[in-house]
């Protein structure tokens, strides 16, 4: 029964999707017209002849409506079109090549921040007020306040320059090239984490149920992991869902620093060159990830909170 | 308490490391001492090194800008494709080390008396990579495909000397009617619609370079992926991985194969700066592409056998719009903002890179041009002031009456730097209240290009060839890129004359007087002259500054390390490297002129 | 009455308030249990009354060990607990156990009713077979008026009188010795309270449990206490069996404490009680009163009252009182 629930509820939300990526595709299409400015304009003008040439070959001589109609043919077919900036690839290929390494990166690196930050905001949960505690806080405040721009180029600088331990950036698949940039993701969601599982953490352990699992003779570590856990990880779950699309979807900064061919500059170069069909391919994918993401965590937090679960089958 | 010790301390740490960071990451010293020395370098009578002196990997690793837009040269835009495109392709000219332009595919070309016509006689039994023959009918196909409306091709403005290249174009007429025409299997003719002294040099650009014609029926638009690419010049395309690498092996089949020393190239496209620099320092790479600005001094005192600063044929200067309030009809006004600005201190101080303070609009070391240079130059800074108070006053404006006017620059760090500067020397001489206003890149064109809301605008102009006409002809009514809404029949005149005009003296003088036309005139603050700068392994040698910084692969090599085990012991003295006999009988009759990049915008 | 089974001594809980930053650290004490003693018999019921915040749910915690106490002792058969680890006080869960205030959110609310009511089983009888375990539950269940095909459900499925029939069987799911019931009805309604405390009447009597019943008035514990302690402050007032207490109380806040209407709502009570029948604030509670820690508020303090602490005496009547003026005083109602 409860099985049949989730799964109608999965299916209603996978419906949901179609409006409102359509949504999100004409809002995002409009959008970017509109900026002033097109994918061919540079410092050096381009002749009339030589400007419509272009206009004609990717239907930019097109009234408007006419485009974003073709543009919606296309992406029912699957197609994102032929990018204007990166000429000899398609979207499709580009974001066939960036999104396994910022999937790749940015899932280490959920993965690293979710087990260490909620390992140090547990420790620092069950020391609470100590000198530990306040340490722990104490660096995790740091962790969220350096931006990754700051972080990133002391990484390179002492582990890559100095101590010549891993290369300064670059990208070949292998984990001497992860790591770095893995560690700088990481590292402010770490700290995010610790704060709010350890927030999370305190409040569940002054809970009246911990109180009474105490009561019943479990020994501490019980009472933390069959009773608090669960509980005290929802708001971490919920932060996760959004924070692993933002992650996984690369990031510009880091992209740039190390030198790795992720999604992140991709969407913010597309924007920049007004690579029309590179940007929506992207923002479309973005959403894509974004609705599947929050969809998982629903159905996490399905699993993790029986109230919820129980009410949807109603 | 004293268990969490370490925690307090780490912390601290990390504090104390940002706090003496700061923004700069250059400081602590390093390994410095501890880089490697390269060997002694000796050259052969024939001018290559000897083989001795070479390290046993000739590999080079290249940092290269941004990716690549494509590795079609008919498609490619940019700095970072047409360096690669360099190295894969070689068109009917080619240039050496220094820039000079040289023979390429054709071994020698004749140029008729109106200079209109151009006839080339192609070397034989060149190949492609894949073993297909070479042939003057490659070069027919290939420039009608890049003229051809169907293509597309950006660059192909670079065309339209050819003749009937603009109607092509325009798609008036079919390709076939462009002004390339085969005379037989290995010889071409090109005819154009006036004289242009600088069209051997267009032709080392990646616009003019052959393509294999199979190669495209067979894969479409995919042709220029690797493993497909079928090309000419001295490497192929080995392997590319977007915004990863893009790696290039020698190819056998070129026609200098065994005077080409570097094995294999790696590009790797590393848009940030710092990002580049680091990875030298790693060792990572031995050619930045740049380097940041405000390392200059660091990198001076800790690297200065490897940081390589040039001068390159750009300037950046800010532009007036001259069909607005206040600098409509206004000279004086404009002559007191140009004078009443230090550019010994902009170049020093802002722009921090050996770039040249300039007073006029064209870069010096363009093709032997000298630019015009106007009195106040030789002024002292006292005296520029000076008359720029009295003309400030002249146009109507005074302490009580001050002049509003904006500065409007794309969002840039460097921009601002120097829009801040020159704002605040308007303030101190003339009292002048100037606002800054930036602009995304794209916004920032379309706001120069309709000269409704702008005043003072950052403008700048890397060219496309080596010709100072490039610089000129941005200033003629009605060009695209006339920002200004500058229109000077006078000036227009010269330059129409400058087009039809075939011997070189008269050329440079007209193309003088133009450039004096336009500065009295005074529509552009001239501030400086870019120069490239750029580390370079001291292993890496070869290559040689020249003002359009073209570097292809073919002309480096690399050294040994010393105390490289395998330096001492084995040295076979093969000194029976081939001097290649053919020179070409006649290529500098006309004076070569080689090409530009395109791309001008946000250096 | 037969040897007592509990016996607590002076036992003293000091709680640490910490205010200000990392560098301006300010520490202050907080008495919340006072150097409490008395004892409890095998099958007796202590009821323990006191307002909000006079400590009588620390002093039920430190009993069992949940928290440390700071000073005195707890014998359990004759065996000290405060001196045990953690380890063998945890053991003693067996013996010693208890029911929660507020039902529902003391119920783990992603543990069925029957996982709940086992896991004690689980922890201490891990070799216990699963249909064991099953059949033991669904036995609580039926003992305290469930019933066990709920064995399933969830705790937000149940009323808050089911949850606390489930924390009364969880609670004595390892067959305890000592039930200590810590205010097991104050959240529930007036019909259901009467309910759960019958339930507890009921299985005291079966069971033959020792429990300590604490209350915020003394309407609740009049049902089913033997004797009564009367708490103020962290310290025992008065001490005094059942009949005495209601037919004459001792210690004037006794007395006070029985003039009070009871008043459904609890903020409400506090208020009205403060006002209508006790003169004064209760006093910060870091700042105690000298002398008798209620004279502040006493409608009979006299001088001493100021000076001198008055010692828990017995009274000839057996009954245990902290007053200077118990003889003299006649507070009978």
């Amino acid at each position: 029964m409860k099985q049949e629930g989730i799964l109608r509820h999965a299916a209603t939300r996978l419906l949901g999707l179609i409006p409102t990526l359509l949504v999100l595709i004409t809002i995002a299409f409009f959008l970017i017209r509109v900026a002033p400015g097109g994918p061919f304009d540079s410092e050096k003008a381009l002749p009339p002849e030589i400007r419509a040439n272009l206009d004609a070959k990717y239907h930019l001589d097109e009234p408007l409506l006419q485009q974003y109609f073709r543009y919606l043919g296309q992406i029912i077919s699957g197609d994102f079109g032929p990018s204007f900036q990166y000429k000899d690839w398609s979207v499709n290929e580009l974001i066939a090549q960036g999104f396994p390494v910022s999937a790749t990166l940015g899932g280490l690196a959920m993965l690293l921040a979710f087990v260490i930050g909620s390992l140090v905001g547990i420790a620092a949960a069950l020391r609470q007020n100590s000198a530990a505690d306040y340490s722990i806080m104490g660096v995790a405040m740091l962790g969220i306040s350096i931006p990754n721009f700051v972080v990133a180029p002391l990484l390179i600088l002492g582990v890559a320059v100095y101590a010549g331990w891993l290369p300064a950036g670059g990208w070949d698949w292998s984990w001497q090239r992860m790591v770095l940039p893995v560690v700088t993701l990481a590292l402010p969601v770490i700290a995010y984490i610790a704060r709010l599982m350890r927030g999370s953490m305190i409040e569940v352990l002054h809970s009246n149920f911990i109180r009474t699992a105490r009561a019943k003779g479990l020994p501490e570590r019980v009472v933390i992991r069959r009773h608090a856990l669960k509980p005290a990880i929802l708001p971490v779950i919920s932060y996760m869902g959004p924070a692993t699309a933002a992650l996984i979807t690369g990031s510009v900064v880091i992209e740039r620093i190390y030198s790795i061919p992720g999604l992140g500059s991709y969407f913010v170069q597309g924007a920049l060159n007004r690579d029309y069909t590179l940007v929506m391919g992207v923002v479309v994918f973005y959403g894509v990830v974004i609705i599947v993401l929050n969809f998982i965590v629903d159905l996490l937090y399905a699993w993790l909170n029986p109230r919820i679960r129980y009410d949807e089958t109603q | 308490m004293t268990r969490w010790k370490p925690i307090w301390v780490f912390a601290v740490a990390c504090l104390a490391g940002l706090a003496a960071c700061g923004d700069r990451d250059s400081d602590v010293g390093g390994p410095i001492s501890r880089r490697p020395e390269p060997v002694e370098m000796v050259l052969l009578e024939d001018g290559q090194p000897d083989r001795a002196v070479l390290a046993d990997q000739q590999v080079v690793r290249r940092g290269n800008g941004e990716e690549p837009a494509t590795l079609d040269p008919h498609l490619a835009i940019g700095v970072p494709a047409a360096h690669i495109l360099r190295d894969l392709f070689e068109g009917l000219t080619s240039e050496s080390a220094d820039g000079d332009v040289i023979p390429g595919v054709a071994l020698r070309w004749n140029i008729s008396r109106d200079a209109r016509t151009y006839t080339f006689y192609l070397r034989r039994d060149l190949t492609w990579s894949n073993g297909d023959p070479l042939k003057a009918e490659d070069f027919v196909y290939s420039l009608r495909r890049a003229a051809d409306p169907a293509t597309a091709a950006n660059a192909a403005r670079m065309l339209l000397p050819i003749l009937n290249a603009r109607e092509v174009l325009a798609g008036e007429l079919p390709v076939e009617e462009l002004g390339v025409s085969l005379l037989d299997e290995y010889s071409l003719q090109i005819t154009l619609t006036g004289p242009t002294p600088y069209f051997l040099g267009l032709l080392t650009n990646p616009i003019a370079y052959p393509v294999n014609r199979r190669n495209i029926e067979e894969f479409g638009e995919q042709f220029s992926r690797p493993g497909n690419l079928v090309s000419n010049g001295a490497y192929v395309l080995s392997d590319w991985v977007p915004r990863v690498e893009v790696v290039l092996e020698k190819n056998p089949a070129f026609r200098e194969a065994d005077r080409t020393i570097v094995e294999r190239v790696h590009y790797y496209p590393v848009e940030d700066h710092s990002t580049e620099v680091k990875a030298f320092r790693a060792g990572e790479i031995d050619w930045t592409n740049e380097v940041p600005n405000n390392q200059f001094r660091w990198l001076q005192k800790n690297y200065p056998d490897e940081l390589v600063v040039s001068p390159w044929m750009g300037s950046y200067f800010l532009g007036f719009n001259l069909t607005r309030e206040p600098f409509i009809d206004n000279p004086s006004l404009r002559m007191a903002l140009v004078l009443a600005i230090d550019r010994q201190i902009l170049a020093d101080k802002v722009a921090q890179f050996g770039e040249q303070p300039s007073f006029s609009l064209v870069p010096p070391g363009m093709d032997g041009y000298v630019p015009f240079v106007p009195e106040y130059a030789d002024w002292t800074q006292e005296e520029r002031n000076h008359e720029a108070r009295r003309l400030f006053e002249q146009a109507g404006y005074s302490e009580e009456r001050p002049l509003r006017v904006e500065i409007r620059y794309n969002t840039s760090e460097n921009h601002k730097k120097m829009a801040l500067a020159v704002a605040s020397m308007w303030k101190q001489v003339l009292g002048v209240n100037t606002t800054l206003v930036n602009e995304e890149f794209r916004v920032f064109l379309q706001n120069r290009e309709q000269k409704v809301v702008t005043q003072v605008f950052r403008a700048g102009w890397v060219s496309d060839y080596n010709d100072p006409y490039s610089f000129l002809e941005l200033f003629r009514t009605g060009h695209g890129r006339n920002d200004y809404g500058y229109s000077n029949s006078t000036f227009d005149a010269l330059l129409d004359e400058i087009g039809t005009e075939r011997v070189r003296a008269r050329r440079e003088r007209l193309m003088f007087e133009a450039e004096r036309v336009l500065m009295i005139d005074n529509v552009i603050v001239p501030i400086y002259t870019y120069v490239t700068k750029r580390l370079v392994s001291r292993q890496l040698r070869g290559w040689q500054n020249n003002v359009m910084d073209h570097h292809q692969t073919r002309h480096m090599f690399k050294l040994r390390l010393r105390g490289d085990p395998a330096a001492e012991p084995a040295a076979p003295e093969q000194p029976d490297e081939p001097v290649s006999a053919e020179e070409p009988p006649q290529a500098a009759a006309e004076e070569p002129a080689p090409e530009g990049e395109p791309e001008g915008q946000e250096p | 009455m037969s040897k007592p089974v509990l016996r607590v001594q002076d036992l003293a809980v000091t709680f640490t308030s910490t205010t200000g930053g990392l560098l301006q650290r300010r520490e202050r004490q907080i008495r919340a249990v006072d150097g409490i003693s008395f004892e409890l018999n095998a099958g007796e019921t202590l009821g323990i009354v006191g307002e909000s915040g006079c400590g009588k749910s620390t002093l039920a915690r430190a009993i069992l060990g949940l928290i440390s106490p700071n000073r005195g002792r707890v014998q359990w058969m004759g065996e000290d607990l405060t001196g045990l680890d953690e380890e063998a006080l945890r053991q003693k869960r067996k013996q010693l156990q208890i029911v929660f205030q507020d039902p529902v959110a003391s119920l783990d609310p992603r543990m069925t009713a029957g996982d709940i009511i086992a896991e004690p089983l689980w922890t201490f009888y891990p070799h216990m077979e699963r249909l064991q375990v099953e059949e033991r539950t669904r036995g609580m269940m039926k003992m305290v008026g469930l019933l066990p095909n709920q064995i399933n459900r969830y705790p937000h499925e149940f009323s808050g009188g089911q949850c606390q029939r489930i924390g009364i069987a969880r609670a004595l799911a390892l067959n305890p010795r000592l039930l200590i019931c810590d205010e097991p009805v104050s959240a529930l309604d007036v019909s259901i309270q009467a309910q759960i405390i019958n339930l507890l009447r009921t299985l005291q009597r079966k069971l033959g449990l020792a429990l300590i019943f604490i209350a915020h008035d003394l309407s609740v514990v009049r049902h089913i206490s033997n004797r009564v302690l009367v708490m103020y402050m962290g310290q025992a007032m008065e001490v005094s069996a059942k009949a005495d207490l209601y037919r004459r109380p001792l210690h004037p806040y006794s007395n006070a404490l029985m003039k009070s209407v009871p008043i459904p709502d609890p903020e409400l009570a506090r208020r009205v009680r403060a006002e209508s029948w006790l003169t004064g604030d209760m006093p910060s509670p870091f700042q105690r009163p000298r002398g008798c820690i209620f004279h502040n508020r006493c409608p009979y303090r006299i001088n001493r009252c100021e000076a001198d602490v008055p010692a828990l005496r017995r009274m000839e009547s057996g009954d245990w009182v902290a007053c200077h003026r118990a003889e003299e005083l006649d507070l009978s109602i």
